[in-house]
């Protein structure tokens, strides 16, 4: 493909005469694909035309992807920052089974268009400002962070905030250099490495293991008086809550980008057809695959003592309500034709849930590809995230995919 | 004898006028070369767009030894693919019909989108490329509501059909009719004896008097003359072409399909006992003319159809062995008309339904009679049966070139 001469030369229209992008009007052309990672890439745009982008750091924009077989609808956090507004960026990463993302990794390059919507959501220091922060992230729950730590280098690089965030391996954290450069130039940046394990590729030098209290009041001693931003695997998130509140923080001052069990206020049972609906997203409604893909990448790093266990409280939604039916032991799953009434923590899905509680549910792909585990529900609404295994119609019947649905409140399968 | 010979020798040798000798009704290797070559030659009608409404919509279809599924994939398109799939063979879809939104493989669960391409297979090889096993897609196209398959590796033009079908069918907006109902017998006789019964209406009289009340038995309505001799068929026509609909009989040069409207009998609009509507709502808002009568399309070797103001009732013919037919009839309705309000469901199909099964009766009473001993060919008649001899001369024709194709001799090839 031959570069446009715009491109090639680095043209950007000025800021005074254009407009910024409309997600549901203007389309995004890829101006640079970046390898992070062996398996990350960072994709910008800028919007096609001209014109600048507009948006709240953290905040996430919905791509619809035209895979072949028919368009899928992804939602990545930005990375960028929106004091750089003449591109935006997002950092994905591909997991095995990924379907948009892997069409991204293998189709995107500079000069192609995508139509998007947003960007929407939350999930932003500028929506709770404080004087401190602290940042928690693991795997891609970093690319928030990174949006907010961007946007006070260039407009507070005086901010008091203390960046925690964990990888599996040290060649698995991303923005490594970058954030290394912003702790020189900002100084009351505190940085705070974590990796699960060393590995004999990359020197490491920082602290290994999984975060803890011991760890935590080690790297942030005040971290009492910060506002704190979490991101990463629900697995993760459980524990920083559980870590937080044994330790007697007032959460209405802890905020998270929440993937798995959002709660009913904030998501509608999601679907294809309602991921198109960005309008009305929240932060919490951005059960992307991206964030799919750091369950799968960080699953296992969390504390053994908190991993698997059903926090004592409810998730710390963001509007502060705790989500229908989730009363402490976890979400009730009642398995009609079974006999057989069961809890799960939230963001467990149908099918693990299921066979936890040895109910046999068929599955094959377990990627809400196939839809071999499609069942009748017939009470209690979930959120699922499917990549095509199931038709619209037979969601309005009632089916779900077990695999990729998980309880917002009590369920009642028919099996 | 080789049996390609020997067929080709029969048809080389036969009677003109007269019916074909008893291998053709009765032998299981002259069925197997009439699959060989027509069935899995030949354009076949399989069934309507309205049956696939939705993106991930299906039915079936066994065609010879050819299991084939019919869908909507997600951009709209319908397409046709084997029904087996790519891993072991299994047959992939085996219902009638129905929706789904990908097509999973009951066996190993083998997932393939709409499209055909395998997007899922589990547990394979690290090298296994999925891109190599799709579903082998059989060709399907549609026209003004019909959905026709071929099996042949290179199918024959399907443009010519579609030019001459096209001008007469579309106003019905059969594309977006319903199934009001759908019947499927099998009658026990060879698939060409159902044809040969349908080309006429020489039997009509003696054995459909539900039909008669209102379809017409004169010859040069059911048969291929152009029926320009027959003056209320010419005025029918001039007075509908006048109003924009198509109507004068046209045949392919091939005589392998045919449209026409036909007048029925009197004031009679359609198929039922009182000659009066079925459905109160109109098949086509498009086609407000009274008294159209019914417009005729038959192609061979799968169907035959009357497309009537209220509704259509189309007919599929498959062939399952040497003495069994299936025959699929079909109602189709404005998609808008509701059972038991705009129409009533024994009223819809009373008349077809009781023609269906005196034509099954006939057809079986031939087929036995063919097995004896003692049958040998007899005239067709010249007034009544044009269209029977039109019929016969077409596979004949068809038959003889597919044997001889290619100027080989059959006996080295043998």
């Amino acid at each position: 493909m031959t570069v446009k001469p715009d491109l090639a030369a680095g043209l950007a229209l000025p800021f005074a005469s254009t407009a910024p992008w409309k997600g549901s009007s203007a389309r995004l052309e890829v101006i640079a694909v970046i390898d992070e990672t062996a398996d990350v890439k960072t994709f910008v745009f800028r919007p096609e035309g001209g014109g600048w982008f507009s948006y709240k750091p953290g905040q996430f924009v919905t791509l619809e992807l035209p895979v072949p077989g028919g368009p899928v609808w992804r939602t990545y956090t930005l990375s960028s920052t929106p004091t750089r507004p003449f591109s935006a960026s997002v950092t994905v990463k591909a997991q095995a089974g990924s379907i948009g993302t892997r069409w991204m990794f293998d189709t995107l390059v500079p000069g192609m268009t995508l139509t998007a919507s947003g960007p929407a959501g939350h999930f932003s220091h500028w929506n709770h400002l404080a004087e401190r922060y602290l940042f928690l992230s693991a795997g891609s729950g970093i690319t928030p962070m990174m949006s907010m730590l961007r946007a006070m280098a260039d407009t507070a690089p005086a901010s008091d905030v203390a960046f925690l965030t964990c990888g599996r391996t040290p060649g698995d954290l991303l923005f490594r250099d970058e954030l290394e450069m912003l702790a020189r130039q900002m100084p009351n940046l505190t940085l705070g490495l974590m990796v699960e394990r060393k590995s004999a590729a990359d020197r490491w030098h920082g602290l290994t293991g999984r975060i803890d209290m011991a760890r935590l009041k080690f790297l942030v001693r005040d971290y009492r008086q910060r506002e704190i931003f979490c991101c990463g695997p629900e697995p993760f998130m459980a524990g920083v809550r559980l870590m937080l509140e044994d330790a007697g923080f007032d959460m209405r001052h802890y905020h998270e980008e929440s993937f798995g069990a959002p709660s009913k206020a904030q998501t509608q049972p999601q679907t294809k057809v309602q991921t198109q609906s960005q309008a009305q997203a929240t932060s919490a409604e951005a059960t992307s695959e991206a964030k799919t893909v750091t369950d799968d990448a960080t699953a296992g790093r969390v504390p053994s003592q908190v991993q698997g266990a059903a926090p004592t409280a409810a998730p710390p939604a963001q509007d502060g309500t705790a989500p229908a039916g989730y009363a402490g032991d976890g979400m009730q799953l009642q398995f009609s034709r079974s006999d057989v009434t069961t809890t799960c923590a939230p963001g467990t899905t149908l099918l693990e849930a299921a066979r936890a509680a040895a109910v046999r549910i068929p599955a094959a792909c377990e990627a809400g590809m196939c839809g071999t585990c499609k069942v009748k529900k017939t009470a209690g609404d979930v959120a699922m995230e499917h990549n095509g295994g199931i038709t619209d119609e037979e969601i309005g019947d009632g089916y779900v995919l077990a695999c990729c649905a998980r309880p917002l409140g009590p369920v009642t399968l028919e099996v | 004898m080789d049996v390609r010979n020997d067929m080709l020798k029969r048809v080389k040798n036969r009677r003109e006028g007269y019916s074909l000798d008893q291998a053709f009704y009765t032998d299981p290797e002259y069925f197997r070369l009439d699959l060989d070559l027509i069935w899995y030659r030949d354009w076949l009608f399989v069934g309507h767009d309205c049956e696939v409404a939705r993106a991930g919509s299906f039915f079936t279809v066994q065609v010879g030894d050819y299991p084939v599924v019919i869908l909507r994939d997600s951009d709209g398109q319908i397409r046709a693919f084997h029904n087996s799939c790519r891993h072991r063979g299994s047959r992939v879809c085996t219902e009638h019909r129905g929706s789904s939104a990908r097509l999973v493989c009951p066996y190993h669960q083998w997932t393939y989108d709409l499209d055909g391409s395998l997007l899922y297979a589990r547990q394979m090889a690290e090298d296994f490329d999925k891109s190599q096993f799709s579903l082998k897609p059989v060709a399907c196209e549609s026209v003004a509501g019909y959905i026709f398959i071929c099996l042949a590796e290179k199918p024959a033009e399907f443009a010519p059909f579609a030019q001459l079908m096209q001008p007469y069918f579309a106003p019905h907006r059969l594309t977006e009719a319903k199934v009001a109902f759908e019947s499927t017998i099998i009658e026990k006789g060879n698939w060409k004896l159902v044809w040969e019964n349908n080309r006429e209406c020489y039997h009509c009289a003696g054995n459909h008097p539900e039909l008669c009340k209102t379809y017409p038995e004169a010859p040069t309505v059911t048969g291929v003359a152009g029926g320009d001799e027959d003056p209320d068929l010419t005025e029918h026509w001039t007075r509908l072409e006048a109003g924009g609909l198509p109507s004068r009989f046209r045949m392919h040069e091939s005589g392998q399909f045919r449209a026409c409207r036909t007048p029925l009998i009197g004031d009679a609009v359609s198929y039922t006992i009182s000659g009066r509507p079925a459905v109160q709502e109109r098949l086509s808002a498009e086609v407000s003319q009274e008294r159209i009568g019914a417009l005729l399309l038959f192609h061979y070797p799968t169907t035959w159809n009357h497309v009537l103001g209220d509704h259509a009732v189309t007919f599929r013919v498959l062939p399952i062995s040497a003495t069994e037919t299936a025959v699929t009839t079909k109602w189709l309705v404005n998609k808008d008309a509701v059972e038991g309000v705009d129409y009533d469901l024994d009223t819809l199909t009373h008349v077809w339904m009781q023609t269906n099964d005196q034509d099954r009766r006939i057809v079986e009473e031939n087929a036995f009679g063919i097995k004896s001993p003692a049958y040998e060919p007899g005239p067709y008649s010249e007034l009544h049966e044009g269209g029977v001899m039109q019929f016969v001369d077409w596979y004949c024709r068809s038959v003889e070139t597919r044997l001889t194709e290619g100027g080989k001799s059959l006996r080295s090839v043998a």
